[in-house]
């Protein structure tokens, strides 16, 4: 086995487990995103900037479904976290390398500059070790920019709903774009949801019935809600777009939450992956 | 004049050697001789070579002579001089899954009144294509490379060169091979300066027991062009072929070949040249006196030294491109152009002239920080005569003098 260099970063970290979906499905939803590391979660986080059209992400997964060894220390005992930024491709693109290893581990290194560096053992067909190693770039975050990176509180909704199939609504939202930049989601507590694009020559609008909305949090506001009634924002198409082109494989659950004019929230699940995107409303 | 057919499943390995020489340049040569049909193809920073050719017997028929032209009293056979531009032929061979299936017979030959080759595929259900495709006159370019002098030599499943491919991203222009007795390693490319949000570093050593055969007579590392490296991969998926990499030491060229009875292929890539060494090592190749331009540096000089001490391997020439490739802009073809075009041209009488090229003093970047220097390969240009090339194997070559005791006996290999 090579030897690894000395790190003297804030933490060191071993992992040993294969996760490409994961990072597939990163790389198609942020071209460059944080990860944050902490003793039992690994997220993957994009803050809304500007420069993301607003667009917000915190994916998150427990350490213990996808390693078999995980060592990390953070900053400080009390700041036990570490921040890293990196170009999601880079890993995503390493770990595909990684479908077939007999082992994988992803260690925070510093070569000349700090490093995710990932090993992976490859089993060839002559029965000898192939060994893999991919270094990728990534900037370590200063403490003081952490309090950007927190997990987005969830709005309280005026209707959730449960989300049809996404291919479908893909496939939907691809030939709307041809049509208009914005679309209108809306959806109600009968179950159903709409797309809407609305142009001077054309509107178009695709109805799904049936859907089913999760029980709500608080019972009040679902009382004094007219089931039948909308709640609608208007978004960028392509943001949308952006997050069901990221989804490969249908979620083990989906839901959307609408707060009216302001912000659309979808909360997926992946197995042991939790995904949350936030769209605003078009200004 | 040539006349060949082939079969559906010929017809593909043609195209595929087509795909792979179309990564080297955007335009092919075709050479035919008595030893087999060549495709050849140079790039035009001249620091790659690609050529396949098919033997007789790869193709279900095939024939070839030498057009006579007779020119006031004197009569010259010329080859077929014959040039086309990629992309006038690589369309017709695309789908080449589909040519495969539906193809019979594909028949390629040259009419000798135009300046055209025509490809015609006889398909199934009785359906005929042919393709006309115009020709520019142009003497083909070969290198002068002693493959089988090269002290490392590795010989490689296709397959297990195409994992190490998949690691490197397509960004990645230039790819380090480095090795050792004991190991084989290859990695991304470390001399470019390293741009933090993008460029991933990956390496992936390789075992000796991976090859068919592995010979390092030197330890070295040698960083060439990736897309070259990619280009004869998917050619030696198609013919099962194993891959042979013969290499030295960084800045002279290597060479990857595929040697099977059908054909034989081989790439010849500059590589990167260690930045210290000069290029007028005492290695570097003498280079013909008739030659337009001042340099190269002191060759004239010891011109008269090398040839009779060495066989002629490659010429090490001081260029400052920035990178292995320049993109290629509109100062490269003129700076090209400029030449004089040495390799259109075939001098008059025996002696064929020697067309010297590789990129010129218009590329050096003035105060550039990474001055690259590599080896450009030797061309010579293809004799028509080819029973007096026999005799005379330095005729392709320029020798400082033209006397005949400098002529070398030293035997070498041209492609």
């Amino acid at each position: 086995m090579p030897h690894w260099a000395p790190v003297n970063l804030p933490a060191a970290f071993l992992l040993h487990s294969v996760t490409p979906g994961v990072s597939n499905m990163i790389a198609k939803l942020a071209k460059t995103c944080t990860l944050r590391i902490s003793p039992d979660k690994l997220n993957f986080i994009l803050s809304d900037k500007v420069a993301n059209g607003g667009v917000s992400m915190w994916c998150e997964l427990e350490q213990e479904n996808f390693f078999s060894e995980f060592q990390m220390e953070g900053v400080s005992a009390e700041n036990n976290e570490i921040y890293l930024e990196l170009t999601s491709e880079n890993l995503s693109r390493a770990l595909k390398t990684a479908q077939n290893a007999r082992a994988l581990k992803i260690k925070l290194t510093n070569k000349h500059f700090p490093c995710l560096t990932v090993s992976i053992e490859l089993l060839s067909v002559s029965n000898s070790s192939r060994i893999v190693t991919h270094d990728i770039p990534v900037r370590v975050i200063p403490r003081k920019l952490w309090k950007d990176l927190r997990e987005p509180t969830v709005p309280d909704a005026d209707v959730s709903i449960y989300l049809p199939v996404l291919k479908t609504m893909k496939s939907i939202v691809e030939k709307m774009k041809n049509i208009s930049n914005h679309l209108i989601i809306e959806a109600n507590l009968n179950g159903e949801l709409n797309l809407k694009i609305e142009t001077e020559l054309v509107c178009v609008t695709t109805h799904f019935k049936d859907l089913g909305n999760p029980p709500s949090a608080s019972e009040d506001a679902s009382q004094d809600r007219n089931p039948g009634q909308m709640a609608e924002v208007r978004i960028d198409i392509r943001r949308l777009l952006q997050f069901l082109a990221g989804q490969q494989v249908n979620p083990t659950k989906a839901v959307c939450n609408i707060v009216s004019n302001k912000i659309v929230h979808f909360d997926l699940l992946h197995e042991d992956v939790s995904l949350q995107y936030f769209i605003p409303a078009f200004s | 004049m040539l006349k060949c057919g082939m079969s559906g499943s010929q017809v593909k390995v043609f195209g595929k050697a087509i795909q792979a020489l179309s990564r080297v340049s955007d335009e092919l040569w075709l050479d035919p001789s008595e030893k087999g049909l060549a495709l050849r193809s140079v790039n035009s920073c001249r620091s790659a070579y690609g050529c396949v050719l098919f033997s007789p017997v790869f193709f279900q028929h095939y024939q070839w002579s030498t057009s006579v032209k007779m020119n006031d009293n004197d009569s010259t056979s010329s080859n077929l001089n014959c040039k086309l531009g990629m992309k006038s032929i690589l369309p017709i061979f695309r789908c080449l899954n589909s040519l495969e299936r539906n193809v019979e017979k594909c028949k390629i030959f040259t009419r000798s009144d135009k300046c055209k080759v025509v490809i015609e595929f006889l398909c199934r259900h009785g359906i005929r294509r042919t393709h006309n495709v115009c020709f520019q006159e142009s003497q083909p370019l070969q290198v002068i490379f002693e493959k089988n002098m090269c002290s490392n030599t590795l010989v490689i499943q296709p397959r297990v060169l195409a994992e190490a491919i998949v690691l490197f991203t397509s960004s990645q222009e230039e790819v380090t091979l480095a090795v050792t007795p004991l190991s084989v390693c290859l990695k991304s490319s470390s001399d470019e300066p390293v741009d933090v949000t993008s460029s991933v570093y990956s390496e992936m050593f390789v075992g000796p027991d991976e090859f068919d055969f592995f010979q390092i007579g030197v330890d070295s590392e040698i960083t060439f062009c990736f897309k070259e490296l990619k280009g004869i991969l998917t050619f030696s998926e198609a013919t099962h072929a194993p891959i042979a990499i013969h290499f030295d030491f960084p800045g002279k060229p290597m060479a990857l070949s595929i040697d099977d009875m059908l054909l034989e292929a081989n790439f010849i890539l500059a590589t990167l040249a260690d930045e210290p060494s000069r290029a007028s090592s005492p290695q570097s190749l003498c280079l013909s006196p008739k030659q337009k331009r001042s340099e190269p540096l002191s060759s004239n000089s010891e011109a008269g030294k090398n040839v009779t001490s060495k066989a002629p391997e490659c010429i090490l020439r001081k260029v400052a491109p920035k990178r292995l490739y320049p993109k290629e802009t509109l100062t490269d073809v003129s700076a090209l152009e400029n030449c004089g075009s040495p390799i259109m041209k075939r001098a008059n009488g025996d002696r064929s002239e020697v067309s010297e090229s590789s990129v010129s003093d218009t590329e050096e970047v003035p105060g550039s920080p990474y001055l690259r220097k590599f080896s450009c390969m030797f061309f010579g240009a293809v004799s028509s005569n080819r029973q007096e090339r026999f005799n005379h194997p330095f005729d392709g070559l320029a020798t400082a003098s033209d006397s005949e005791e400098d002529m070398n006996d030293g035997s070498f290999s041209t492609f």
